[in-house]
């Protein structure tokens, strides 16, 4: 048979021992890898050596010198400066506010959605919608219908008789409206995760239950919500690391007042950062940001391996 | 004319050794199947054959060249997986002509090779469809019908069958022992059935732990195990292996330093109790059809194959066992074959 | 009257009850939707009137001085080509490394998905600072430069590679040995195998990265401060007087338009990305 094909063009590296097989997959393997791995350096590895230090100098603004002071600036944010407490008070309330509502209404909703019946893609829908949304168009809208008195939602209470607070004003009521608006904005998110977490327990489960005469009560207590662990730990950590990064809602919705009552830590590097140029503070802070996003993950971790 | 052969070939992951020394030598249009039990290296052979997986050390060459670092592409080899691994993205005649589209290869040419595969595999109807439309069967026969088509000098193919049901499997079987007769190319196949090894191979190659036990035709391998391992590996149901000193008295001539003795369930003839070499009481009759399969207790416990296919024994019942004397296996303590 | 509840009308009975609870639930998730359409349209004057969902007066010039109060159009045509860019370069990066970590031997990988699980875990606001100063000094402020790299290389573009990379891993791998015997380079085999048969991941990629730039904030409010160069989000924010009161119904006009092609966009795909933000969320 004449054959022709390329397949045996043997002239061709009939032999390359310099480069072998493994070599040539590892070589291509870096190639494949650069871009990121050199965005990863660039962007991130970089910018994390260098925060460090920052955290260890005073700038000065005019010349534009860096003067290493030590661990002045977490002196000034841990013992000085009462400020700091009052916005880590502010971010644990933010969190400790968002996050059991949050999740307490997504696994609501997720089992009033896991089934299949009429409607109950458009309700998916419609939960969903607002994470698809952009922050800084949801704090908008909801900034609207908060305002004092001619804002929509004190018209409504007025029409049955309460006389709304200036929601955005005061400063608890303030914090409960970030925290309410927030979690309407993401708690479809959260219906999701759980909805897929409902949707992979098998039916069986729930049909012998039922067989030996558990209500539906039990099935839940006892069933459901025990193969929900695993889920229910990481919509936790992932909400809980999420309510410290928050950031575009709380800008746009309060600006951080009123009386620095929704001053939270992400806000408060930008504004130690980027409005009054405190870059060694800021850069203290962002390192104390980084600690507790870390523990927060280390801990997810360890939880999820001893699940597995 | 040598096609392919390997030279004291090894594989290892990190510290593990999976290959240990192969050597193999394998002429131009023979038929050389790899057997073993799971986990002995013989997929992996396979791939190091086919360049998927690198060559930790040792010497492979395909024709006249040394390919141990040559891309899996350029070694003139061609793979029929497991899987069979159809491209899902593409209909039958692209999974087909895909290797000559990488190639380059000219657009006529590819169509004239397709079609030509495509009618010695009887799948001009299916060309045109994908490849989750088609049967397990034809699914078997275009990936067999994509490796066709690069014509390559040698065939590999990794369990090809193991996803058939058994009725498939020996029509495949039949079609591959066929193609191969047609195309007279080297093949070399990867099975777990030794039905499958026997009935396809010129040569059968048994691994176990990575490493060759032996190396023969179908015949030899059954007739003349080189060890212990090959004989009961070999042939089903399996022989029927003795520490020689149970039935020392009864034995023919046999070499001093035999210390096992073997006896395929086949090669056994029922004999009057008080005669023969072993007797015992049959323990069960498996009747299937053909013949029935005894299982014959020895006094020492041990429980005897028979194949046989006279009438019914019932349980309990007592009898002894002869066999033609050049139908006895010998092996040494070490298990080696002893003659 | 034991007649009257039977199984099936209890089913029924419990059916509506949940369906009600359910609408009444999703007021707050509809209604500022449609609240800011409204009020889009109204006039200044009559925005803080009556709290009707139908304007009295139905106010289109609000559309047209949204793109007179500032760039608007330019604006927006910012947010989408850097989504744009910002998703195919992230598509692209991020497939090739995951395809790299899920698939390819070579020294050193362990240690690079260690290093690359941490930059997953490292908010932006951390490192923000550095990066100015990094951008500055390579003369990229207030440019879009900022806002195509950081989302692409951050935690975002990590995010997709391990979501890449774990959909790569469930893919057969005898498919992608036959490509290498039918002669494909690695990038081949990439590109013409494992690519094809990755569309959900893919989808879900670009889906999630196309709405996280385009709702991106902290980084255009840092880097970015000529108005021509905002982006939506930045723009949204700067309807306001002299003084810094809001000009309400020229923001709510201009939400409207920023947010209200993202949600019809959702509505008829709204499966494929419920589905996609399932898969990142189980992911990562």
């Amino acid at each position: 048979m004449a054959d022709t094909l390329p397949m045996r063009d043997t002239a061709r590296r009939e032999d390359a021992p310099w480069l072998t097989l493994k070599m040539r997959e590892a070589m291509e393997a870096w190639l494949f890898i650069s871009p990121t791995l050199a965005g990863f350096l660039i962007f991130f590895g970089g910018p994390l050596i260098a925060v460090v230090w920052y955290s260890l100098t005073e700038w000065n603004l005019l010349t534009q010198q860096a003067t290493f002071v030590g661990l002045d600036n977490y002196n000034d944010a841990l013992f000085r400066n009462p400020d700091f407490w009052h916005v880590v008070r502010n971010s644990v309330i933010f969190a400790v506010g968002l996050v059991p509502l949050n999740m307490a209404l997504a696994l609501v909703l997720a089992l009033a959605l896991s089934g299949r019946f009429a409607g109950v893609v458009v309700f998916r829908t419609v939960f969903f919608a607002p994470v698809v949304t952009s922050a800084v168009a949801w704090a908008i809208v909801w900034k609207f219908l908060l305002q004092g008195e001619a804002g929509f939602i004190n018209q409504i209470l007025a029409l049955v008789g309460i006389d709304g607070p200036n929601w955005l004003r005061e400063p608890n009521w303030a914090m409960a409206a970030v925290i309410v608006t927030r979690v309407i904005k993401m708690v479809g998110l959260n219906m999701i995760l759980y909805i897929a977490a409902l949707q992979a327990i098998p039916r069986d489960y729930g049909a012998a239950a039922r067989l030996e005469g558990a209500s539906g009560w039990q099935i839940f207590r006892w069933i459901v919500w025990p193969l929900l662990g695993p889920t229910t730990l990481v919509i936790m950590v992932i909400t809980t690391i999420g309510s410290f990064k928050v950031f575009d809602h709380i800008y746009q919705m309060t600006g951080g007042g009123p009386e620095n009552g929704t001053l939270v830590l992400a806000f408060y590097i930008y504004q130690q950062g980027f409005q009054f140029f405190d870059v060694g503070y800021a850069s203290a802070l962002a390192m104390i940001m980084f600690v507790i996003v870390m523990v927060l993950t280390i801990f997810q971790l360890a939880l999820r391996r001893r699940d597995t | 004319m040598t096609s392919l052969s390997l030279s004291n070939v090894k594989k290892h992951f990190g510290r593990v050794e999976v290959i240990r020394g192969v050597d193999l030598s394998v002429d131009r249009g023979e038929f050389v199947v790899f057997v073993g039990p799971s986990g002995c290296g013989k997929s992996t052979l396979l791939r190091m054959i086919s360049g998927l997986e690198d060559i930790s050390s040792g010497v492979l060459r395909i024709g006249d060249r040394i390919v141990n670092e040559m891309p899996p592409a350029r070694r003139g080899v061609a793979m029929v997986f497991q899987s069979y691994a159809l491209y899902p993205h593409l209909n039958v005649r692209d999974n087909m002509g895909f290797g000559l589209k990488v190639r380059k290869a000219p657009a006529d040419e590819r169509a004239r090779r397709v079609a030509e595969a495509a009618r010695t595999l009887k799948l001009e109807p299916l060309l045109d469809r994908f490849p989750r439309e088609l049967s397990g069967g034809q699914r078997q026969r275009v990936a067999i019908g994509r490796a066709i088509v690069g014509n390559p000098e040698v065939f590999l193919f990794d369990e090809p069958l193991s996803n058939l049901d058994a009725e498939l499997r020996v029509h495949m079987r039949s079609e591959i022992a066929s193609l191969h007769k047609r195309l007279g190319s080297t093949m070399i196949y990867v099975t777990h059935d030794q039905i499958e090894a026997m009935t396809l191979a010129d040569k059968i190659v048994v691994l176990r732990d990575g490493l060759v036990e032996q190396v023969g035709t179908p015949r030899e391998l059954y007739e003349r195990p080189d060890n212990l391992f090959v004989a009961q590996f070999i042939g089903s149901p399996k022989m029927n292996i003795l520490p020689i000193g149970s039935v020392a008295g009864a034995l023919p001539a046999h070499p001093n330093r035999a210390s096992h003795v073997g006896m395929r369930p086949e090669d056994l003839k029922l004999t009057d109790p008080g005669s023969g070499l072993v007797s015992g009481r049959v323990l069960l009759s498996e009747y299937t059809g053909a013949s029935s399969l005894l299982h014959v207790e020895l006094p020492g416990g041990e429980v005897f194959l028979v194949a046989y296919d006279g009438q019914t024994i019932d349980a309990d019942t007592a009898l002894a066992l002869t066999i033609a004397p050049d139908r006895l296996h010998f092996f040494d303590a070490t298990g080696r074959r002893a003659t | 009257m034991t007649a009257f509840l039977t199984r099936r009308r209890i089913r029924i009975i419990n059916q509506v009850c949940w369906t009600v609870a359910l609408c009444v639930a999703a007021i707050p998730f509809v209604f500022p939707f449609l609240w800011m359409v409204s009020s889009g349209f109204k006039s200044a004057a009559e925005i803080f009137g009556s709290p009707s969902l139908v304007p009295r007066e139905w106010q289109w010039r609000n559309f047209i001085d949204v793109f007179n109060h500032q760039p608007f159009a330019r604006q927006y045509f910012n947010s989408l080509y850097i989504a744009v860019i910002v998703t195919a370069l992230t598509l692209l990066v991020s497939s090739l490394a995951g395809y790299a970590l899920a698939r390819m031997r070579f020294a050193g990988a362990a240690l690079i998905a260690l290093l690359l699980v941490t930059a997953l875990m490292i908010p932006e606001e951390v490192t923000i600072i550095p990066n100015f100063f990094l951008m500055r000094w390579a003369g990229l402020v207030d440019t879009h430069w900022p806002l195509i790299l950081l989302p692409t290389f951050g935690p975002q573009g990590i995010m997709a590679t391990f979501l890449m990379r774990q959909y790569f891993l469930a893919l057969p791998r005898e498919l992608e040995d036959a490509g290498k015997m039918d002669g494909l380079s690695r990038l081949g085999v990439w590109w013409r195998i494992a690519l094809p048969m990755s569309r959900p991941a893919l989808a879900a990629v670009a889906i999630i990265t196309f709405l996280n730039s385009w709702n991106l904030f902290l980084e255009p409010l840092i880097f970015v401060s000529s108005l021509d160069k905002f982006t939506l989000p930045l723009a949204l924010s700067n309807f306001t007087d002299p003084y810094g009161t809001p000009l309400w119904h020229l923001q709510l006009a201009a939400t409207s338009l920023a947010v209200v092609p993202i949600l019809v966009v959702y509505i008829i795909a709204q499966r494929q990305i419920i589905e996609s933000f399932a898969l990142s969320g189980v992911k990562g």
